[in-house]
């Protein structure tokens, strides 16, 4: 089936939404408690340097201020998912603009901000390593020269400045190229970005004897949780993280970053203590970038356009830190190989150290970039052959049945739908003027398999709740689980109010990252109902003289199959167990597990070459250049998905254009530059150029729903990341139209669309 | 310290009047946030450039982050907690649900101001006219189509009511 418009029934009003358009809903920023003080932060004022004085007198003896702390005050802890490179305070050494030195809470924000910088600081300058591919080289100075004694996950492969080394092997690469008809080769060279929620983040935290309630703008309140158990030495019964109403995160509010350090602050001033950050704040100091990224890419084709071969190299800033990085190297490799058949395959990718802001997961981590590249040179590939680039595209993608690029065969899968639909849609093939194109692009992306816990309860007036370890960031998904419980329960969504974003309240969930919510936290919901389900089912059996199995739930009735006038409302069902025992149902349910891999070899495998419920994707794109400035300009984009079963249209369709729109502003606008230091150069949003709503061209959507074996709840795959990764490179390929040859940089910007065109880019 | 130098003024918010000694340099959003508490408005970038700060000043939008509180009194000032209809949501609030132009929620009380703004002054706008109204608050979730559907739809049912 494929869904163009959602039908009326199925549009869906979020429960969080009268909250939202009233002004009542409460964000981080919005909270305060009585004695709170304002927290500011010292940052470090060099980008590689060893500290060789720190006096935080002149800011501790500063009328108003409470608490100042640093390195000294905390435990000794060095922290981080897959390398432990990380402390909460600069140690010895600071190596980015963003690293935090000191602490300050104080009688208000001014002071707090005056006392950081009455903080005495000296350096003893570090050589800065500002150059991703210098960075490996042998006698390239070091980001962290202690990296050998760190602790690290197990199947993390480092080496001094290349913080996780990943390849992935099948055939013999270098033998089917030398037999190949045709061989070309690529480089591309993508800029950092940022994910640039329209909320930047605040926290406020308060102890209550040894425990501490902390109020957090974060997606992921248990991972938070953990990063502030490990690095202040706490039990997690001891740490409650909540949070209020979650202002957009896109992966840039994913991971552990300052709650501890306001906890901390609040513990010393004996006060509850609130940070809010500033926009610079929010794009300098999180260890949430995207990664830039250098891809080199050599494939090798039969004169028929048959991919036999390819070889890739991908090198990716890690930043400062290996925030939740360490996975980038295999994904990015997956990424470079890309949803298409490849017999023989050698590509390896390097997480390297530099003295930029961290990296971490921002919405499908290292994807738009690794995608664009590919497709770029997929196109390059289709000329060099002769075909029509989507022609290419049909001939070797993966289908149902076939074996991708790391040997795993795929089950019932919907690509050539995908592109099939993307390119009808935009009318892919009519005749258009010569500064216009359509181009197209593939892309994929895996589902995230994760433990993830709910509880659903009826209390006795037979109104719900549930109550769920999920966080919602604004994607619709939490909202979603009403849907999910109340068809378990043959009630209706409105009879269901969510509690979540409590980690004292709720059972686990991963958080608002990866896609994940509803495939793991909806399995978990539809559990928990089930639950409920037998319960009432046992009741009303008792009620009506039935057998349970003959009991039928719906409309908010508990009826005798066959038998409509034997009947019992489920809320007198609720008021008779408020009695005796409870309608309480708890879920988690076992994840779906890893698909095999079969005649390939991983280095580095941190388990992304195995694609869990894999969503695949084709965007095809109308763009103008206008030759005489670069500018180009997005006239139409038409999104097709194989995201499995869609259970929010509404929610699913605003997925794909946020995500659409997303991928515009990576393609053009959007984009890190450094100084020679490696210091931002754009960290605020006019200089930095978010797209508007006078840029957003018409978006056209295709959800091809295929039934998905070993999938979330009714097959759903995720779907929130998924519209993010191929519309910069579809946008590439049209503009290469134009233009004659790509852009080998992203974002393509007009300058250097103007430098392609006229030949001034460096590119023969 | 000059800043600690308080000053009494009245700001009419939402029909209300609202005695505050704020400093002087304070500006309209902090004090209708923290003195008045209002937290509907918020507060995206401090620098004019997302519009998440938007409030209508005379029925005109104006960033509330860069505008001084002084300057707003005498002016009647409407905050997103003003738009409802008594105990009704406004139609645009009630469209913006009902098209999905809502997601994390943070840019929505500055779209409405701006959207408000536009169609006192544009009761019919096209596409374009409602693009171009927007195009001071940024949002990062949705991608705008649906929040220009929820105005456009508020407009036609203005026109046919």
């Amino acid at each position: 089936m494929t869904v163009t418009e959602p039908a009326p029934t199925s549009r869906f009003v979020r429960a969080d939404g009268p909250d939202k358009v009233t002004g009542s809903g409460r964000y981080a920023a919005d909270l305060t408690l009585t004695g709170v003080l304002q927290a500011a932060f010292r940052y470090a004022d060099v980008t590689h340097g060893r500290i060789t004085r720190l006096d935080v007198e002149p800011a501790r003896s500063m009328p108003g201020v409470l608490a100042v702390l640093t390195a000294a005050d905390v435990p000794d802890v060095r922290y981080g998912p897959f390398v432990a490179d990380r402390t909460l305070f600069a140690r010895d050494v600071v190596r980015f603009e963003g690293e935090i030195v000191a602490a300050v809470a104080a009688t208000s924000a001014e002071i707090a901000r005056r006392a950081a910088a009455a903080i005495v600081v000296e350096y003893e300058p570090l050589p800065i390593v500002n150059d991703v591919e210098a960075a490996l080289a042998p006698d390239a100075p070091l980001v962290h020269a202690d990296w050998a004694s760190y602790g690290a996950a197990d199947p993390i492969v480092r080496d001094r400045n290349d913080a996780s080394y990943a390849s992935i092997t099948k055939g013999d690469a270098d033998a089917a190229m030398a037999d190949a008809d045709i061989v070309l080769s690529s480089r591309y060279v993508a800029d950092a970005s940022h994910a640039a929620p329209i909320e930047p983040r605040a926290v406020l935290a308060q102890w209550e004897g040894d425990k501490v309630t902390i109020w957090s703008s974060t997606q992921v309140p248990f991972d938070a949780r953990a990063g502030v158990c490990e690095t202040l030495g706490l039990p997690a019964n001891r740490v409650r993280i909540i949070v209020p109403h979650l202002g957009g995160g896109f992966g840039g509010k994913c991971g552990f970053h300052v709650e501890a350090h306001v906890a901390a602050l609040a513990r010393a001033a004996r006060r509850p203590v609130r940070l809010v950050f500033t926009r610079r704040e929010e794009f300098v100091v999180p260890d949430r970038r995207r990664e830039g990224m250098v891809v080199e890419l050599t494939t090798g084709l039969r004169g028929d356009g048959t991919i036999v071969a390819r070889t890739g190299r991908v090198i990716i800033d890690n930043g400062a830190y290996t925030a939740d990085s360490g996975f980038f190297s295999q994904l990015a490799a997956m990424h470079v190989a890309g949803p298409y058949r490849i017999p023989h395959l050698h590509v390896e990718a390097h997480l390297v150290y530099t003295n930029h802001q961290p990296s971490g997961s921002v919405r499908a981590p290292t994807a738009p970039q690794a995608c664009w590249a590919l497709e770029s040179h997929t196109d390059e590939l289709a000329a060099a052959a002769g075909l029509d680039p989507v022609e290419f595209r049909r001939r070797n993608v993966v289908d149902t049945g076939s074996e991708g690029p790391s040997g795993q065969t795929y089950d019932e899968i919907g690509l050539r739908r995908c592109v099939d639909a993307a390119t009808a849609a935009a009318g892919y093939g009519r005749d258009l003027p010569d500064d216009e194109a359509i181009g197209v692009a593939v892309g994929w992306w895996p589902s995230f398999t994760a433990a993830s816990g709910a509880f659903v309860k009826i209390d006795g007036d037979g109104s719900a709740q549930i109550v769920t370890g999920a966080q919602e960031c604004g994607t619709g998904a939490v909202m979603t689980l009403r849907q999910l419980a109340a068809d378990e329960l043959g009630m209706s969504p409105d009879d269901f109010q969510l509690v979540y974003q409590d980690t004292s309240v709720a059972p686990y969930d991963m958080g608002a990252t990866g896609s994940q919510t509803l495939f793991n936290n909806g399995r978990a919901v539809v559990h928990a109902a089930g639950q409920v389900a037998e319960q009432l089912k046992r009741l009303a059996a008792d009620h009506l003289e039935a057998a349970p199995d003959d009991i039928v739930l719906a409309d908010g009735q508990a009826s005798v199959a066959g038998t409509p006038s034997r009947t019992v409302s489920i809320a007198e069902l609720a008021g008779i167990a408020a009695g005796g025992e409870l309608l309480i149902g708890h879920g988690s349910g076992a994840p779906p597990s890893a698909p095999a891999l079969v005649g390939s070899s991983c280095v580095g495998d941190v388990g992304m070459a195995a694609f869990v419920a894999p969503q695949f994707s084709c965007h095809a794109v109308h763009v103008k250049v206008d030759r005489d400035t670069g500018v180009v300009r997005v006239l139409g984009v038409s999104a097709a998905h194989d995201s499995g079963t869609i259970i929010n249209q509404i929610g699913a369709r605003g997925q794909v254009e946020g995500g659409v729109m997303m991928g515009i502003g990576q393609a053009l606008t959007e984009g890190t530059r450094y100084d020679d230091a490696g210091r931002q150069r754009n960290p605020a949003m006019l200089e930095y150029k978010l797209q508007t709503c006078a840029d957003a061209p018409p978006i056209h959507i295709d959800f091809v729903e295929i039934p998905t074996p070993d999938a979330g709840p009714r097959g759903a795959k995720g779907l929130a990341e998924a519209p993010n990764v191929p519309t910069a490179a579809a946008i590439a390929n049209a503009v290469a139209q134009v233009v004659g040859r790509p852009v080998r940089q992203l974002p393509m910007t007009a300058e250097r669309v103007w430098n392609t065109l006229t030949g001034e880019d460096g590119v023969s | 310290m000059s800043e600690l130098i308080g000053r009494e003024l009245t700001l009419r918010v939402n029909g209300i009047d609202h005695p505050v000694e704020v400093a002087h340099g304070r500006n309209l959003l902090s004090v209708l946030r923290t003195e008045i508490g209002l937290t509907g408005t918020k507060e995206g970038c401090d620098d004019c450039e997302c519009g998440a700060c938007m409030v209508l000043l005379d029925g005109e939008p104006v960033n509330s982050c860069s505008y001084l509180a002084a300057q707003a009194v005498g002016r009647e000032i409407t905050t997103v907690e003003g738009v409802m209809r008594g105990d009704e949501l406004h139609p645009l609030q009630r469209n913006l649900l009902d098209e999905g132009g809502v997601q994390c929620g943070f840019c929505t009380p500055g779209m409405i101001m701006s959207a408000t703004a536009l169609l006192a002054r544009t009761p019919d706008p096209t596409d374009e006219d409602i693009r171009i109204g927007l195009s001071g608050n940024l949002c990062r979730c949705t991608g705008y189509a649906r929040i220009v559907a929820a105005v456009r739809r508020t407009a036609q049912e203005h026109g046919v009511s």
